[in-house]
């Protein structure tokens, strides 16, 4: 017996959680809700309406705030609060690589259906979107798998509802014309997508939230290391 | 100071709820019998050798190190925790085997592994099944799989006979004395006195977050002798039953109880012959005998003293 390696026991954990994810009934719940811009944005087309860019991809954000909470704060914070936890922590692996094996299966898979639903979204609406704004509701869904990750490290009990609560005012403190408008997730999304009132690069939104990430991926990090069965 | 587990003045409390205090214990080897009524403690003491808590006071120590931040020392180690959630959506091969992956084996000798400790706990014919529909004998043996199959050195079992019909009962028993030979260190806790016994002579008392006593069963079932023995007989003249006793030296106290006489006795073997020298002289229907004592409560309540006068 050996001691496995860090990547092989987040390799383990990661298909492992896939695999209870893809059994339950969270993949199908999720992709209704993806489903939900393609169906508005057909309704809109149908009666010669059409949704412009800018409104679908604050729709979008909605689903940005629901479906990683959905996917990732509900797998940690069950994990936590129905003491499967146990197996885990009497297990030879560090700790920290639960929440890396949770958020490597769930983080790529809400950021897939998000940007998949974006796309078909606009293709419907209007015209298929850029690249740039796929790859921008793709690192809102992982920066926000982040924060969902952190939550429900810190409250399991509420991690899922906490999670979309905390999305929804990042949503509302994003949309305000202040300066910490700046650490908002969504925000940062929107400029990284060209919505903003003026053309900006795109690094500088993506390293705002990898560093919203980074703070709650240490909470997430610090908090599981001390928690206990 | 050596042994498996070296605990002292270990204490864990839950906010203000004391879960163990200042144990100061060493565990060698063996199977062990951790036995304790409900909320004694066993739980939180199994959870620190497991790595699951980390004492609040004092330290525990597992084969020289501490479980909690230590990753090697875990490898050792195989649980099997007493609540029954797990992993429902897979079924009883992939959670062995997930669980066996992340003890340490390596990929292609993990499936063997978790294979070969399903059947040792007769689960062959149910591993391709989803854990969610398992009664609570398979997801018992389910447990003990997922604790064994990574070939540990010091098993951890947190009540793994609990609601178990009573034939899966004596071949869990059987499997974990199977382990047991092989030589591993086995910790087993319980409630239920008879079930530890079963497994094996050496136990651990465990009551109010203390160690009471240690040893041979038979050595803590001489000390619980020192004390008065209750017999409860349930018959149609309690007061006849009671006049034939009342003169005896060894009987400490008579007490009537709805239909029946309780007798407090220091000698329970001249008891019971004189007993039923009583019943046969005096023509009496016995409906019912019975000894409180063997509610492992009342054990407890002589050892520490709770029991009052007796």
């Amino acid at each position: 017996m050996t001691e496995p390696h860090a990547a092989s026991t987040v390799a383990t954990l990661a298909a492992v959680t896939l695999k209870r994810f893809g059994r339950g009934k969270a993949p199908w719940i999720a992709a209704g809700l993806a489903a939900l811009p393609i169906a508005y944005a057909a309704l809109r087309h149908a009666r010669a309406a059409p949704l412009r860019s800018d409104e679908l991809f604050a729709l979008m954000m909605l689903l940005v705030a629901v479906l990683p909470a959905m996917f990732v704060a509900s797998s940690i914070g069950e994990e936590i609060e129905d003491r499967t936890s146990a197996y885990l922590w009497s297990r030879a692996i560090p700790r920290w690589a639960v929440v890396a094996g949770k958020l490597t299966a769930l983080a790529p898979a809400a950021a897939a259906l998000l940007a998949v639903s974006w796309y078909a979204a606009m293709r419907v609406a209007a015209a298929p979107p850029s690249l740039v704004s796929c790859g921008a509701i793709a690192a809102a869904s992982v920066a926000a798998s982040v924060v969902a990750a952190g939550i429900a490290t810190v409250v399991p009990r509420h991690a899922m509802v906490l999670t979309i609560c905390y999305l929804l005012t990042d949503n509302a403190v994003g949309a305000l014309d202040f300066s910490f408008a700046g650490l908002s997730i969504t925000h940062q999304a929107k400029l990284a997508a060209q919505f903003g009132d003026a053309p900006s690069p795109v690094g500088a939104p993506l390293l705002a939230m990898a560093g919203v990430a980074a703070v709650w991926a240490a909470i997430a990090v610090l908090r599981i290391r001390r928690l206990e069965v | 100071m050596t042994g498996v587990v070296v605990a002292e003045r270990c204490s864990k409390w839950y906010g203000h709820v004391l879960g163990v205090s200042e144990v100061t214990w060493t565990l060698g080897g063996g199977i062990v019998g951790l036995l304790g009524p409900n909320g004694a403690g066993k739980s939180t003491l199994i959870k620190m050798m497991g790595g699951l808590l980390r004492p609040s006071r004092g330290t525990l120590r597992v084969y020289g190190e501490d479980p909690f931040d230590s990753v090697g020392v875990r490898r050792r180690i195989g649980y099997a925790p007493e609540h029954e959630a797990t992993w429902d959506e897979l079924t009883a091969l992939e959670l062995v085997t997930a669980m066996t992956r992340l003890a340490g084996v390596p990929a292609a000798r993990a499936a063997p592994a978790a294979e070969a400790a399903l059947d040792q706990m007769g689960m062959t014919p149910a591993m391709h099944r989803r854990v969610r529909g398992f009664s609570k004998g398979m997801r018992q043996r389910t447990k003990l799989a997922t604790a064994i199959a990574h070939d540990p050195d010091f098993l951890l079992l947190d009540e793994p006979l609990t609601g178990v019909d009573p034939i899966a009962r004596a071949d869990i028993i059987d499997r974990i004395k199977q382990l047991g030979a092989a030589g591993k260190t086995i910790l087993v806790s319980s409630h239920v006195l008879y079930e530890i016994e079963a497994l094996t002579s050496e136990i651990v008392v465990i009551y109010r977050g203390q160690v009471l006593a240690e040893g041979n069963v038979y050595e803590i079932r001489a000390l619980i002798d020192r004390h008065p023995h209750r017999i409860r007989i349930e018959c149609d003249r309690p007061r006849a039953i009671a006049a034939a006793l009342a003169a005896e030296d060894h009987v400490a106290r008579l007490s009537f109880d709805r239909g029946g006489v309780i007798v407090e006795t220091r000698d329970p073997d001249r008891c019971y012959d004189q007993l039923a020298a009583a019943v046969l002289a005096g023509g009496v229907v016995v409906t019912g005998l019975s000894s409180p004592d063997n509610n492992l409560g009342a054990v407890f309540e002589y050892l520490t003293g709770d029991g009052g006068a007796r």
